[in-house]
């Protein structure tokens, strides 16, 4: 039994940064590196599996990045992932998120695992399309948003539920293998303990090339891609106004301003 | 070494490699050895000449790096001085927003603001706690940017004449108003300036005049004839109020002012009962704090039909043991926490908590410093959280239960072994291991552990734990009254 967890390293900003020089992207100076928090969950229900199973479960860790990438999957294998695969090529710089989900497709298609977890978004991007794009690409049932999970490995048919707007829950019965978009809130990811740190640092990532999943530079990159970034900038300031003025005139502003928006 | 490759402080390696340096230059060599810029950032004070260049090469390896270190809150003050000298102007914002930069760096930085007219920066630096008043009165001479002028008008840093002489520059002009409001709610206001401020002021700002701490007492006697309640409502909480206009404000039709006369602890006792049957239950939960009620007073406040009045009795510690046992049965469980929490709570009503459906009140009962030990056994084996939480923080807790703990899968309840000042070294050792990184950082500071404990924490997989294992061995080595700073230099004035 094989669950496929695909992740992403993802940037968090301060709130100072600078634009790069072609104005497509934050420099890479500015940006803090780390694991997509909905991947965290992703893992964490890959592992509950495992931990929970009678028969053997293994975890497989996979992204599409370059070398930095090897940071966020040692803190995978430091959680409990059996394996981690890294691809990446030059040329895959600028793929929109359907241009990874293929890349991860074929990944999907070698190892052929009996789930796919993949978080709902990415933190920077969020796109929300890198998990539904393989389920399409490999024509699997897939379930987004996932908020509850009954499955035993082995089983034909899992249990999802899925959260909706207005705190709706949906339970769906899908077919097995799928693929799982997890959301936050699923369960509580742990700390790699320093044993696991420790065991994932002699681990190793396995570095797969496009040409070992039978693609080429010809289908992946900005060029393949059906999106591109145009530009990347901060808007103008909009209407926010700082309330000056001692503490008592600014909370009289703020109860002028909720009464002339009430009405009253 | 790795923390792993020790049996919990045990050595296992020759005593030259484990053992912690005993000077400041074995510290720093052995910082430099590592490689670390967390690391070299958390030594660099001590070290001089090729020592420090070689620290600050690691420091500087990357202007990723650098930025990091110039915005992280941690970074000692010697750290952000180095990173001003490279001339980054992203670094120096960061530099600018950093409460560690010190008052000499952001001199230095301020002139280059000034001269590359950059306003971002003087703005930043105006707003800056450790701002030299020499630069703010600068800012106040020569500046023009009312945002720079605003920010300095509510800083601190900014002292009486810095104050004065901004509102002296700016008087009658539309912006001296905004400036006198910050002026009026600005610590370091003096009272001549304050005085000055409330005879040309607007009723806000006089408000918050009166309610400053360097208010002249003439003012408060002549604002006590107002009769605007934003103003009574201030002064009814001043202990220099005279007694006859407190007796007036309890009058008052404006529950704020009331209140304010219950919360002025020159209150005369006569008025708690005038006040007893408030129609505000904001002034009755003001009086059920009071450490001067009476026995009449709170039979009345523990049958108030306001929770948070009852709630306020529950914790108050003058209320005699029948109440709180009357009140210990409330069907709110906010006051039935309340009792629990209160310091004069016997044994037996924590007894009769500790037992309590709700598990808020049961942790009340955890976390109790007079809770017996008998009690918190009982309590070990609760399942919530929150209740494990107080058992762990508990001093009295049993040290068998509490290396019971340490195990425990709730990072809430590890946390509370260790901020217990009575949990034993032997007790915490396990968590020198714990997943949670600021655990460790934790351990780092705990009086409980060895130096070795601490010290094999200094290449552990977290760049926060190694930088505070050095910053330990720092102070360790070379206590603050061994430093001194001489510009961007900190000198070692002996070794240790």
């Amino acid at each position: 039994m094989k669950i496929l967890v695909a992740v992403k390293q993802v940037a968090a900003l301060e709130e100072d940064f600078e634009i790069r020089a072609d104005g497509k992207d934050v420099d890479e100076d500015f940006m803090l590196y780390d694991l997509n928090e909905w991947d965290d969950y992703s893992l964490e229900e890959a592992m509950k599996i495992k931990e929970s199973s009678d028969v053997e479960v293994e975890v497989v860790v996979v992204s599409v990045g370059p070398d930095r990438v090897d940071e966020s999957l040692r803190k995978c294998l430091a959680k409990g992932a059996d394996r981690a695969i890294r691809v990446w090529d030059d040329s895959a710089e600028g793929s929109d998120a359907i241009v990874v989900g293929r890349i991860l497709t074929e990944v999907i298609k070698k190892e052929a695992p009996d789930m796919v977890f993949a978080g709902v978004q990415s933190s920077d991007q969020a796109y929300a399309s890198t998990g539904i794009s393989v389920a399409s690409y490999l024509n699997w049932p897939h379930a987004a948003v996932v908020a509850d999970l009954q499955y035993k490995p082995g089983d034909n048919k899992a249990v999802v539920r899925r959260e909706l707007e207005g705190g709706m829950l949906q339970e769906v019965e899908i077919n097995c293998p799928a693929v799982l978009t997890i959301q936050l809130g699923i369960n509580k990811p742990r700390y790699a303990s320093l044993r696991g740190i420790k065991q994932a640092a002699t681990k190793p990532i396995e570095e797969v090339t496009l040409g070992e999943l039978s693609l080429s530079a010809d289908d992946v990159g900005a060029g393949k891609s059906m999106s591109r970034v145009r530009r990347m900038y901060v808007p103008e300031k909009g209407r926010a106004t700082m309330i000056e003025g001692t503490l008592a005139e600014q909370a009289a502003k703020i109860i002028q301003i909720i009464n002339e928006f009430k009405g009253a | 070494m790795s923390v792993l490759s020790m049996k919990y402080g045990k050595k296992q390696h020759s005593p030259s490699e484990m053992d912690m340096p005993d000077s400041t230059d074995a510290l720093v060599k052995l910082a430099i050895k590592a490689g670390d810029p967390y690391v070299a950032a958390a030594v660099h004070e001590l070290a001089t000449g090729a020592s420090k260049r070689q620290l600050e090469m690691q420091i500087l390896e990357s202007r990723r790096t650098a930025l990091s270190l110039a915005r992280w809150e941690h970074t000692p003050s010697s750290v952000l001085a180095a990173l001003s000298n490279i001339g980054d102007g992203a670094v120096d914002t960061r530099l600018d927003k950093n409460p560690n930069t010190s008052s000499e760096v952001l001199s230095n930085l301020y002139v280059d603001a000034s001269n590359k007219r950059n306003l971002g920066l003087t703005r930043l630096i105006a707003r800056h706690r450790n701002s030299e008043a020499g630069i703010l009165k600068s800012i106040v001479l020569f500046e023009d940017d009312e945002e720079s002028l605003l920010a300095l008008s509510k800083n601190p840093a900014a002292g009486p004449e810095v104050l004065v002489s901004l509102a002296e520059r700016f008087a009658g002009a539309e912006l001296g108003v905004a400036l006198n409001k910050n002026i009026a709610q600005n610590i370091s206001a003096p009272a001549d300036l304050l005085a000055r401020i409330y005879s040309v002021s607007d009723l806000h700002t006089r408000v918050a005049v009166i309610g400053h701490a360097n208010c002249p007492d003439a003012l408060i006697a002549e604002a006590a004839a107002s009769d605007e309640p934003l103003m009574m409502r201030v002064l009814a909480k001043d202990k220099r109020l005279a007694p006859e206009v407190l007796l007036k404000y309890a009058e008052s039709d404006d529950a704020g002012v009331r209140c304010g006369v219950v919360a002025n602890a020159e209150m005369p006792l006569s008025l708690i009962g005038h006040l007893l049957g408030d129609s505000s239950e904001l002034v009755r939960r003001e009086i059920a704090s009071r450490s001067d009620l009476q026995a009449e007073h709170i039979a009345v406040l523990m049958a108030d039909p306001d929770g948070w009045v009852r709630q306020r009795l529950a914790r108050n510690p003058v209320v005699p043991l029948q109440v709180l046992a009357s009140l210990a049965a409330d069907e709110n469980v906010d006051v039935r926490r309340a009792v629990a929490r209160n310091a004069e709570c016997p044994v037996e009503l924590l007894q009769t908590l500790a037992a309590d459906k709700e598990a808020w009140v049961r942790a009340a009962v955890a976390y109790q410093h007079h809770a017996p030990q008998r009690l918190l056994v009982g309590l070990a084996g609760d399942n919530d959280v929150d209740v494990l939480s107080g058992v762990a923080n508990n001093p009295n807790t049993p040290q068998h239960i509490l290396e019971k703990l340490v195990a425990s899968q709730e990072a809430d309840v590890r946390r509370g072994v260790i901020l217990n000042k009575a949990a034993s070294r032997d007790t915490l050792l396990p968590l020198l291991e714990d997943p949670y990184y600021l655990h460790r950082i934790l351990m780092v500071a705990n009086p409980s552990m060895h130096e070795l404990d601490k010290w094999n924490l200094r290449e552990d997989p977290d760049y926060q734990v190694r930088f505070s294992v050095y910053r330990w061995a720092v102070k360790k080595i070379a206590p603050i009254n061994t430093r001194y700073i001489v510009g961007n230099e900190v000198i070692r004035r002996r070794r240790v």
